[in-house]
């Protein structure tokens, strides 16, 4: 694992660049290497959607962005730059202790984060108001009153009925679809420069996730936020997503614009990504319909990872060398890593 | 014909289902071997309760074999005279202004020991009777490893031999309590109901009670006389019954929790009988929860019957346990000058900590999340 | 709220009166009776007692009442505040178990305040720096609590305390102390008796609310709000103590209502041990001279502090957590 990746073409100013970033946990049973050189870069001002089977690793690279990995995670490499303002200064976050003051300046501020599970996302002590409130005086103003009103507001732009009811509710009162809202909330509270929101609707149900689907469109175009949007769902993928990244076993395979993900796609995985969609809606099911299954953390293939399940893989290459990252579309940044391109 | 109801519940992706291929209870013992104490927990529980079963035949006395001569006698020396491994007799005198026993070796009278020699008669494991002991010395000597007590009795015989009840009454009282906590426990909440809201209504008058002083006073009307065998059954039936309330509560629950999951509905639709859903699915389901609580309850149970005993409302001499030694070892007079008396205390601790620590690992391996 | 403790407190009356009567029925069991016991007292005084002192004797006790007649007797007396005379002191009762009552509610209390102080840092502590060597100690520690008896550990630092600090244990005050009014000198004269009772009373549950708020921490800390937290840019100290803890303290404020009559009917053998003037060794004293009505009074009343202390428990846990709704 000596090459240095060849960087992605970047033409508009990057919020967030990754590149090469390493993590393993070191558990009891063994080594995970959950991410093995991940790169890519989310332009500002747009949504990049980060798609792959459970366990790639797409949560971990969000975490990894906020610093937010478990203790067990040992981060082994790589840069996560981060760019406030177009044409500022990039700073790379990994060069922060986890619990710095830098860091936590960025933490909530210019960057937050938006977690999968609404039911347990927020603290059940509290009101909603409070753990609004907490963000808002962390970064913006000490001003009880003032931040007590910014609140209310938020509520209000995330399509709350009532918001002064709802802030003084707590979490268990709220719906599921409620309580997304107000993860949003928070998350949108100090207007931050990226959003990274892991699944968002995946425990919603259908009718809900569309609406909290559209009120992110809606805030993002509103407020011009990036967001870094993980999921497996293609479908959500297609409605949500400006460009897409692949991710196969803690690597990106594929990265293109959203049209020439679903039009154009290149790696194997990616195609059979796509057949795993039913034709008609969309489906919330995990997508398992891929021949064989990811093989166990623990283990390490050789060759290309995916060469395992891959249809067209080629012997005596695939099955030993480690394929690169090519570009096959320099123009619209469209790269892909895999031997049938290189 | 229905879908075979045990392959249900696996189609979540979790982290234990990463790790690979391995069962279930492969997995559970090996993180159980990751904690090393429990592991060593286990292995002197192992070493105690063989020793207990050759208990008789190790100890050289009967437990209530007196012998003035050697009222508090200290631990005999042992050393090789004559390429013989020998103790020596003791010459006794008294000191007339502290009022007691003191004892000087003599050297000159060597005891060799004598080893697989007759001795008083006992029943191996309670069945063949035999007269066979480890080691001996010559008749009209004695030999105290562990030293004596006030009476000459051998302070080693008598922890073997308390061994014996100190170490089964309190595991068998458990596994009375753990046995009617889940019958009960399973009854109530797969049934619920009316025998659900009886049951409940009969735990709580139960836990209405401080158990300390119930316990007492159930101790407190036990038959003053009875054979020493009827006292251990009923001292364990004391404990299961105090016992069996917080397991039965812990069961319902997980049996309720469990009669509402896909499988037993699965199982109920292809017309499975409520015994066949009790034992195969609700049990199963709760084994490895009642197995933990039950080794974590043996050690309480094994300090309550050495507090009873201690007090004077358990076991009750002639016959002995530990808890009838730590009373013997009461005053403070008795510990400072012979300190061989706290030995059942510090055999006391190494179970219960064993215990604990055996049951700590325990719980981690089967719930590695609770 | 009002409709749910008045709920609660007509259910507790009625496990009271069942307690009362289980209870006495099973202190009355062992067959002789107070009588024997005061016979042989008297007997031992001054030779024979004559046939009709005997007589009187039975008629004072009732003796010879059926169980349910003794039993009405006793309700009747008790729910007038009149517990009784004991039979062992002809003393009356009531008085004799509130001081004894006092003592221990007085020792559990300080050992509470001392497991609550202790347990509560050390448990963040250990949960926090977990697989450490501190927290391999701390465990460690624990396992030693909850294996130790304490009434074993009494009789241990009793030893200790008694060969090498030569200090005086056991008890409540020093001889020269017992009869003088309060003061200063005679406080630290208690102090110095009671430490060791406080501590041996409050090492297990010490070491069991520690593991308790270890565990509970380690799971609030895997929570998703835990995430969430961290990821608004709070300081680690305010993700701990103001996210973590307060979710992770609920099982500790169960135990506040729980863990005093526990302390208190938990100090029985640790009050024998090191002779206090708790209500323990009397409980035990008369359950041995089958002195029933005062065996059943002090059974009853430790049953009423258990239920009140439940009761509480359940309140100050809706108080701390606002999932918890009472019904
Ligand atoms: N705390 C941890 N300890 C050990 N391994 C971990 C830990 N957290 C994550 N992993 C491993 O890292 C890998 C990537 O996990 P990650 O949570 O990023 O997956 P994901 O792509 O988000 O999956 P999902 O769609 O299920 O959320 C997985 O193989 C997982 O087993
Ligand atoms: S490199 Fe080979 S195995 Fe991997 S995806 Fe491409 S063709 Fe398939
Ligand atoms: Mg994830």
């Amino acid at each position: 694992m000596t090459s240095q990746p060849t960087t992605p073409p970047t033409t508009t100013d990057d919020v967030v660049r990754v590149e090469d970033l390493k993590v393993s946990f070191y558990t009891q049973l063994g080594v995970v290497r959950a991410l093995n050189g991940v790169s890519f870069n989310i332009p500002r001002g747009k949504v990049l959607g980060i798609v792959g089977e459970s366990g790639c690793g797409k949560s971990i690279t969000g975490m990894s962005i906020m610093q937010l990995v478990a203790s067990a995670g040992k981060t082994e490499g790589g840069k996560i730059l981060f760019r406030e303002f177009a044409g500022g200064d990039a700073v790379n976050v990994l060069d922060y202790e986890r619990n710095s003051p830098e860091m936590r300046k960025i933490r909530g501020n210019n960057i937050s984060m938006i977690f999968q599970e609404p039911m347990s996302s927020l603290n059940p002590c509290y009101t909603i108001s409070d753990q609004i409130e907490e963000a808002i005086r962390l970064h913006q103003t000490e001003d009880k009153v003032e931040s007590r009103q910014r609140a209310i507001e938020v509520l209000t732009k995330v399509g709350m009925p009532n918001p002064a009811r709802i802030a003084d509710s707590f979490p268990h009162e709220l719906s599921g679809g409620m309580r997304q809202r107000a993860m949003i909330a928070m998350a949108l509270s100090c207007t931050p420069t990226l959003l990274i929101a892991d699944e968002p609707t995946t425990a919603l149900d259908v009718t809900t996730e569309a609406n909290i689907l559209d009120l992110m469109r809606e805030l993002q175009s509103e407020i011009g936020t990036s967001i870094m949007f993980i999921t497996h769902n293609m479908g959500v993928v297609a409605q949500m997503c400006d460009e897409v990244a692949v991710m196969y076993l803690g690597r990106v395979v594929e990265r293109a614009t959203v049209d020439d993900i679903f039009y154009e796609p290149r790696h194997p995985y990616t195609i059979a990504l796509l057949q795993s969609i039913p034709r008609l809606g969309r489906t919330k099911g995990r997508l398992a319909s891929i021949e064989g299954s990811v093989p166990d953390p623990y283990s390490r293939v050789n060759g290309c990872p995916f060469h395992p399940r891959c249809p067209v893989a080629i012997k005596g290459v695939c099955d030993t060398i480690l394929p690169e990252e090519t570009i096959v579309d320099a123009a619209k940044g469209h790269t892909v890593r895999c031997h049938l391109y290189s | 014909m229905a879908v075979d109801a045990t392959q249900l519940p696996h189609t979540t992706a979790t982290q234990v289902e990463d790790v690979g291929q391995i069962p279930q209870w492969q997995l559970m013992v090996r993180r159980f071997r990751k904690s090393k104490l429990s592991v060593g927990g286990m292995y002197v529980l192992i070493v105690m309760y063989t020793i207990m079963l050759f208990s008789d035949f190790l100890a050289p006395y009967d437990h209530n074999r007196l012998d003035s001569n050697y009222a508090w006698g200290p631990p005999s020396q042992i050393k090789i005279v004559n390429g013989q491994v020998s103790t020596f007799a003791l010459k006794q005198t008294l000191d007339q202004v502290r009022l007691q026993w003191l004892y000087v070796v003599d050297e000159g009278h060597p005891l060799p020991i004598h080893f697989f020699v007759q001795g008083y008669e006992y029943r191996f494991l309670g069945i063949f009777p035999s007269k066979l002991h480890l080691f001996g010395v010559e008749d009209g000597f004695q030999i105290n490893l562990l030293g004596a007590d006030k009476d000459g009795k051998d302070v080693l015989s008598r922890l073997l031999k308390g061994s014996q009840i100190s170490l089964t009454l309190g595991f068998v009282g458990v596994v009375i309590s753990v046995i009617i906590g889940s019958i009960v426990g399973t009854a109530s909440g797969y049934f619920g109901g009316a025998i659900d809201n009886m049951i409940q209504r009969v735990i709580e008058l139960l836990r209405s009670f401080p158990d300390i002083p119930l316990f007492l006073s159930l101790a407190a009307a036990l038959p003053q006389n009875a054979p020493v065998e009827v006292r251990f059954f009923l001292i364990t039936m004391i404990i299961a019954v105090i016992g069996w309330t917080g397991l039965a509560r812990e069961v319902r629950g997980k049996v309720m929790a469990y009669r509402n999951a896909d499988y037993t509905a699965a199982s109920v639709a292809a017309g499975g009988s409520h015994w066949h859903i009790i034992t195969r699915h609700l049990i199963p389901n709760s084994l490895s929860h009642i197995i933990v609580v039950g080794t974590l309850a043996i050690p309480a149970a094994i300090g309550s019957e050495t507090a009873l005993s201690f007090l004077g409302l358990g076991i009750l001499p002639p016959a002995v346990s530990w808890g009838v030694m730590v009373r013997d070892a009461q005053t403070i007079e008795a510990i400072t000058t012979y300190p061989w008396m706290l030995l059942p205390v510090l055999v006391l601790i190494i179970t219960v900590l064993s215990f604990y620590l055996l049951g700590d690992g325990i719980r981690d391996a089967v719930d590695p999340y609770a | 709220m009002l409709n749910y403790i008045a709920r609660r407190l007509i259910n507790m009356i009625v496990l009271l009166v069942a307690v009362s009567f289980i209870g006495f029925f099973i202190i009355q069991l062992p067959p002789g009776t107070i009588l024997d016991v005061q016979l042989q007292k008297l007997r031992q005084m001054g030779g024979d007692v004559p046939r009709d002192q005997i007589k009187a004797l039975e008629l004072r006790y009732g003796i010879n009442d059926p169980f349910v007649v003794k039993y009405w007797k006793w309700v009747q007396r008790s729910a007038a505040g009149d517990f009784g005379t004991s039979y062992l002191t002809d003393q009356s009762v009531g008085e004799r178990i509130w001081g004894r009552l006092s003592v221990s509610l007085g020792l559990s209390l300080f050992a509470l305040i001392f497991t609550w102080l202790v347990s509560i840092p050390i448990g963040v502590y250990s949960a926090t720096h977990r697989y450490t060597t501190p927290d391999y100690i701390v465990t460690f520690i624990q396992f030693i609590g909850l294996a130790i008896p304490g009434f074993l550990l009494a009789l241990i630092i009793l030893i200790f305390a008694t060969r090498f600090f030569n200090q005086q244990v056991g008890g409540i005050n020093s001889s020269e102390f017992m009869d003088q009014p309060m003061s200063l000198a005679k406080f630290m004269d208690m102090v110095r008796h009671l430490w060791i009772a406080v501590l041996v009373l409050a090492f297990g549950a010490t070491a069991g609310l520690t593991r308790v708020m270890r565990a509970n921490l380690l799971d609030v800390l895997n929570m998703q709000y835990i995430q969430t937290a961290r990821a608004k840019g709070l300081d680690e100290a305010v993700v701990i103590w103001k996210h973590a803890v307060r979710n992770a303290i609920h099982p500790l404020v169960m135990s506040l209502g729980t863990l005093l009559p526990a302390l208190v009917v938990g100090e029985t053998l640790v009050a024998q041990v090191l002779s206090l003037p708790t209500i323990g060794p009397m409980y035990l004293d008369a359950l041995r001279a089958e002195d029933m009505y005062l065996a059943g009074t002090i059974l009853v009343m430790l049953s009423a502090l258990l239920l009140i202390g439940n009761l509480l428990a359940d309140l100050l846990l809706a108080w701390v957590d606002p999932r918890i709704r009472l019904e």
